[in-house]
């Protein structure tokens, strides 16, 4: 009998396939797994598939390897959540035994070369997943529209129709345009008198100003989930978090090459010339929320890292890569080791914190921080003993149960720290801070090792499941080959460099494209993609493909440079174009694909209050620094766990800067920037939405926000226009840039007569015209 | 395979397409409903006596041994050490001893289904009542534990059940929210707006905070010095320079929407002053719903409340009893006695209140309510020499009443001594399923794609309970 050889083990000869492995596996597994029926999308009845496992993405065996085989793991039912077969009775001790004889021979499969027929996955050939080729220019007929290639991809498209582009915006119309999208405010007069049909320079001018910076950071802020506390229970603030944004900030001002700001915030600390500054961008790992009592702290552990992951896949590649932490990709060419390559790449990242309290950490060149840690090391060295000393001696006036409070709790009181504050150890802890001053200081994970503990693909994503270790990888379907993830030498591991360095590659079929095509989606409303957190075989296709990796591609020959890239949109025709519709035109294509004209789009919260501010004249242009608290209604902080402590408003002037200065507090977001469509702050916002509801109009017309700001606004058009007809005229100049018409000053000096300039300036605020440009 | 979302389904989502015109025309008839709406009302998928829902949420964790799952065994036992296998307690907190419930539990109604002395007004609803003793979740953290009962999953930014029912069946009276929320004057729940958001949707479906005072929702009444005389001038101006704008300029749904959403909020103002203006109910209603007791004053004020607003129209009103931390809520980790008769006494009366004037208009047979809150308590006390109770995330029990529920029964049960769900385990998903199901709307179906695939609010998980169908 079998049983009986089992026994002896070392006499028997493999286990035969074709007369018990397979009849085995017959009878309990290919009901499910087999020919007809592939539950999990796992088949056993071929060597190959068996191979490539199921929707996990782990082979069902390893040959040679029992101890290691999934197979074995579930027959075997070390984890009793995850037993197979899920019916009839368990395999037996004898059966189980001779799977595993048969797997540590080899798992020899007599005629599977024929079954094994490679499979071609036609998802292998999606467009996006291949580098972009610089197409030629198209050729048009009305070649005097075309100002540069992007007019001539899209009039190719509009004349195949038949149909023409929308005429040009008139000047006022463009201007407002140009100011809001570039600056995030509108023209002032003095701007609107001096303006004499340059529009090239205007945007060079545009560009050159910090408040470019302040809007379109806030763009990628979006992309990058940034908030300011952590969410869940405490939603305290990240200590010195706000130095992100700042980092974004001076980023898109200084127009730092895309390539660059990819691999700083990936891997800015692995760079060989990092900096303050470099250190400060990879917050990026940072920025999202964590629970600060978590369920399950090994779960959590891989929560974060998955935050990281899918920040990092959608944001620079937009691919849904995260969709493969429990198994394969269900639509996707994208694995589960995949997945998990990229997590090894960041699996040696440390949230610093003591207990529950945020660290943060001192930034600046390797060299200061090494010369400042060594500094805290010594004071640490000097202070300790004379503190216990001192606490030993009996001379402190501490009271007997304070003290073994503080023995039990390490906490110190006031009292104890005047009286530690007197030792004479402070005289040399004075001298060592003067040699080595304070650095400043700055929010961001840290890699502590160069050797990073082991990654392992975790069986239905569950950390408790670890299944085969992996090491570092970038998806195979977009790599021919994989990048080098080695730092000679370095105090880190390497790995993060190793895997920006191929996201800001030439190489990288999808990087450029997805930035170019995010920025065409900030300047239009709608990308060219219209998926831009997603790329994948699910993802929208392009309405102009071959404009798309032209400009891709363009973007990468001139260095990756953002501003070069807003610069040849605002000086095409197509972004030149009037908003006026066109029935026919709208009835065929409603969406606008084919950019018949230029659309409509909502301003973005940020950009209607910050208008607002310039308007009433009470922006207060400070730039940089830490987030600022708005005034807030009491009934606003009704829901919050903490309605006393928790909000305290600054005062106004301090609290009328841009809003992208205003905190990001996760459980608690400014009502009317909620209203009027913030994004999403726990993952990557691909696109803000755009609502108009009832309680946006209440809050709108009758709020506290607007309605101080059209109080200011008529003050402003006392002070500075007299007679109602002027101050009309004032009003639609500073608010829309243009004069009014006749009758628009009709229907103001008719309303004046019975209402006041305030809420005339409130009207005004509230006109869709104020929030749509034309 | 997904649907990819197409420019179509946002259309759809917003509600817009249609001209602005003959909405205009929509918005003069008395009860506005807005084809242009991302609010306008959806078909369910499937026929269903529930139009509305009430959640009443019981914030901080009531102890299922002392509320609706009586456990002789663990009275018995009283004192001594607990003994098994089951992780107990939260945040390394010490544990103490098997504590029976002081309460008495009796058999109610024609059902007989026992109920604790805690509630003796809802008990008179017995029959009504169809209680789950075998609820668990996956937390033992108030925050993850209130975003998983409210929005399926232990991390932030997932729409709350309210949003997903928003979403799903619009709301039929678009001059008052969809989805209204009402907190407890001691404070939100831990988390705050994370637990009544719409996450990753449209901020149109997240849950409106309706306050206290005659102003329920933010920014309801002009500012101040402004007349409603000077306010509807101010609007018709608005309107008719939007107007004019609109015809000057291309044809485009969302201006149109944008110019609809101002002479909605004006219609919300008067609408929402008028239902919460209590003045008018009864001396009798007043006392039914404990107004005149500073104990239940409050909660029966929001029970009031959510009456009124499901008689115009909610769709969905989220209560909660208890706010702020600790024994502000029913975390009764110092002494479970003292706050559950505390919060019990609170809500027991109002609760009830609600139940009968529900059942008095016919609205019963369309509104479904639901109670509970984020996971349960220890039959153990927590520490040495106190009552109070820790978390208990294995076991514990909710109740839902009313639209397609069938009444008087308690279903699933806890071991011996009330620690964990070991019969017809019901998870929060498996709840979620369910009350959507109530609502005609198959969870597995109600979808919304986002992050690359169709996000559920019972990700992979929830079956409906058919034993609570009626």
């Amino acid at each position: 009998m079998r049983y009986a050889l089992l026994l002896i083990p070392m006499l028997c000869s493999a286990a035969d396939f074709a007369t018990e492995i397979r009849p085995l596996l017959a009878r309990r597994c290919f009901a499910c797994h087999g020919p007809a029926v592939q539950k999990s999308h796992l088949r056993l009845d071929r060597r190959a598939d068996a191979l490539q496992g199921g929707e996990s993405g782990i082979p069902a065996f390893e040959p040679g390897q029992s101890e290691k085989s999934l197979l074995i793991r579930y027959v075997s039912g070390t984890d009793p959540k995850l037993v197979m077969p899920p019916a009839g009775p368990r395999l037996t001790v004898a059966e189980i035994a001779l799977l595993k004889e048969w797997i540590d021979a080899g798992a020899e499969w007599p005629g599977a070369e024929v079954s094994a027929a490679p499979k071609v996955d036609p998802r292998l050939a999606h467009w996006a997943f291949h580098a972009p080729r610089k197409p030629v220019e198209p050729s048009v007929r009305e070649r005097a529209w075309v100002k540069n290639p992007i007019d001539a991809f899209v009039l190719a498209k509009l004349e195949a129709k038949g149909w023409r582009p929308a005429a040009a915006a008139s000047d006022a119309d463009l201007l407002r345009r140009m100011y809001l999208d570039v600056t995030g405010l509108p023209p002032t007069i003095a701007e609107q008198d001096a303006f004499r049909g340059d529009w090239d320079g205007l945007a060079r001018s545009l560009l050159a100003r910090p408040a470019y910076g302040e809007r379109w950071a806030r763009h990628w802020l979006d992309v990058v989930r940034y908030g300011d506390t952590n969410g869940y229970e405490r939603d305290e603030a990240k200590p010195q978090g706000w130095k992100f944004r700042d980092y974004v900030i001076r980023a898109f001002n200084a127009d730092k090459p895309f390539d660059r700001f990819v691999v700083e915030q990936l891997a800015g600390d692995e760079l060989p010339d990092r900096n303050a500054e470099t250190l400060l961008a990879t917050g990026f790992a940072r920025l999202g929320p964590w629970d600060d009592e978590p369920a399950d702290p090994a779960e959590d552990r891989f929560d974060q890292l998955d935050d990281i992951l899918n920040t990092t896949a959608q944001g620079f590649l937009g691919l849904t890569l995260a969709c493969a932490r429990c198994h394969n990709h269900k639509f996707e060419p994208l694995l589960t080791k995949d997945y998990y390559g990229m997590i090894a790449v960041f699996n040696g990242l440390v949230r610093p914190r003591n207990g529950r309290t945020e660290l943060d950490r001192p930034i600046g060149i390797p060299a200061e921080v090494d010369r400042f840690n060594e500094r805290e090391r010594q004071i640490a060295a000097l202070r300790e003993p004379a503190r216990r000393a001192w606490l030993q001696s009996g001379r402190s006036k501490l009271s007997p149960e304070a003290m073994a409070t503080h023995r039990q709790t390490k906490r110190v009181p006031k009292e104890l720290e005047r009286e530690w504050a007197e030792l004479p150890v402070e005289a040399y802890v004075a001298r060592l801070k003067r040699e080595t001053p304070d650095l400043a200081r700055g929010y961001f994970m840290e890699e502590p090792k160069a050797v990073p503990k082991a990654t392992h693909i975790l069986i239905r994503g569950k950390a408790s499941s670890p299944g085969p270790e992996v090491g570092p990888s970038v998806p195979e379907v977009l790599a021919k080959a994989q990048p080098s993830f080695a730092l000679p030498g370095g105090r880190t591991s390497g790995r993060r460099l190793g895997l920006a360095n191929w996201i800001a590659s030439r190489e990288n079929p999808l990087t450029a494209r997805v930035i170019v095509n995010r920025v065409w989606q900030w300047h239009f409303g709608d990308g060219l993609v219209r998926t831009a957190n997603d790329f994948g075989v699910m993802g929208d296709r392009p309405s102009h493909e071959e404009l798309l990796d032209w400009l891709a591609v363009w973007f990468m020959d001139n260095g990756w440079s953002l501003k070069k890239l807003h610069t040849l949109i605002l000086s095409s025709n197509t972004y030149r174009m009037a908003k006026t519709g066109n029935a026919p035109y709208a009835a065929e294509d409603p969406e606008n694909r084919l950019l018949w004209r230029m659309p409509y789009r909502r301003l973005e919260a940020e950009a209607i209050l910050d208008s607002a501010l310039a308007v009433s004249g009470r922006l207060n242009p400070k730039l940089y620094g830490e987030f600022v608290y708005p005034k807030m209604q009491k009934e606003a902080l009704e829901g919050s766990s903490d309605p006393g402590k928790v909000w305290k408003a600054f005062e106004e002037e301090t609290a009328s800067r841009r809003a992208i200065y205003y905190i990001v507090k996760r459980s608690l977001m400014v009502p009317l920037m909620e209203v009027l469509d913030v994004c999403d702050t726990s993952r990557p916002a691909a696109k803000r939405q755009t609502t108009s509801v009832a309680p946006q109009a209440l809050q709108m017309f009758n709020g506290d926000f607007i309605n101080r700001q059209a109080r200011h606004f008529a003050e402003r058009l006392r002070r500075e226009a007299s007679g109602q007809a002027a101050q009309i005229e004032l009003a639609y100049r500073l608010a829309l840039a243009r004069r009014p018409s006749a009758a628009e000053r009709d229907a103001m000096l008719s309303f004046l007569r019975t209402s006041s300039l305030e809420e005339m300036s409130r009207v005004i605020l509230n006109l869709n015209e104020f929030a749509y440009a034309n | 395979m997904p649907t990819k979302k197409t420019r179509r389904d946002f259309l759809w989502e917003t509600g817009g397409g249609f001209a602005g015109v003959a909405l205009m025309d929509l918005l003069t008839r008395d009860r506005v409903v807005s084809a242009n709406s991302i609010l306008a009302p959806k078909k369910p998928h499937f026929a269903a006596k529930a139009k509305r829902a009430v959640f009443l949420f019981m914030n901080g964790a009531p102890s299922q041994v002392d509320t609706f799952d009586p456990k002789p065994e663990l009275t018995k036992r009283s004192g001594q050490a607990y003994k098994g296998p089951l992780t107990v307690g939260s945040n390394g907190r010490a544990i103490g001893y098997l504590m029976g419930s002081p309460f008495e539990f009796k058999p109610r109604g024609k059902s007989g289904l026992p109920i604790s002395e805690l509630f003796p007004h809802t008990a008179k609803f017995a029959d009504d009542l169809c209680v789950i003793r075998s609820m668990h979740t996956d937390t033992a953290a108030h925050a993850s534990g209130c975003l998983q009962m409210n929005t399926g999953s232990i991390f932030l930014g997932k729409p709350s059940a309210g949003a997903w029912v928003t979403y799903g069946l619009g709301t039929d009276n678009q001059s008052l929210p969809a989805f209204v929320v009402m907190t407890d004057p001691r404070g939100g729940p831990i988390g705050s707006a994370s637990n009544w958001t719409a996450g990753y949707m449209p901020a149109a479906y997240q849950g409106t905070l309706f306050r206290s005072g005659a102003a329920p929702l933010l920014d309801l009444q002009p500012p101040a010095g402004v007349n409603d005389k000077t306010q509807r001038q101010s609007l018709d101006l608005l309107h008719k320079l939007n107007t004019e704008h609109l015809a000057s300029h291309a044809e485009d749904s969302e201006l149109s929407a944008r110019i609809a959403s101002y002479e909605l909020a004006y219609r919300m103002q008067m609408e929402a002053a008028a239902v919460v203006d209590l003045s008018r109910e009864s001396a009798t209603t007043r006392e039914r719903y404990g107004l005149n007791d500073r104990l239940t004053a409050d909660f029966g004020r929001k029970c009031l409340m959510t009456r009124r607003l499901l008689e115009k129209g909610v769709r969905f009103v989220q209560l909660y009893s208890g706010g702020g931390h600790i024994e502000d809520t029913w975390d009764g980790h110092n002494d479970c006695i003292t706050n559950h008769k505390l919060h019990a006494g609170e809500t027991d009366k109002p609760t009830a209140a609600l139940i009968e004037d529900l059942k008095a208009t016919g609205l019963w047979d369309e509104t479904l309510l639901l109670w509970g809150g984020e996971f349960g308590r220890t039959p153990t006390s927590e520490g040495v020499g106190k009552p109070g109770r820790d978390h208990d995330w294995h076991g514990f029990s909710m109740w839902l009443a009313g639209a397609g529920v069938k009444g008087g029964q308690a279903i699933g049960a806890t071991d011996e001594l009330g620690f964990a769900a070991v019969e017809e385990r019901v998870h929060v998903s498996d709840l979620h399923a369910t009350l959507l199901h109530l609502m005609g709307l198959d969870h597995t179906k109600l979808t919304y794609f986002y992050q690359g695939f169709n996000q559920r609010i019972t990700g992979v998980r929830g079956e409906v309970v058919k034993k609570v169908l009626a």
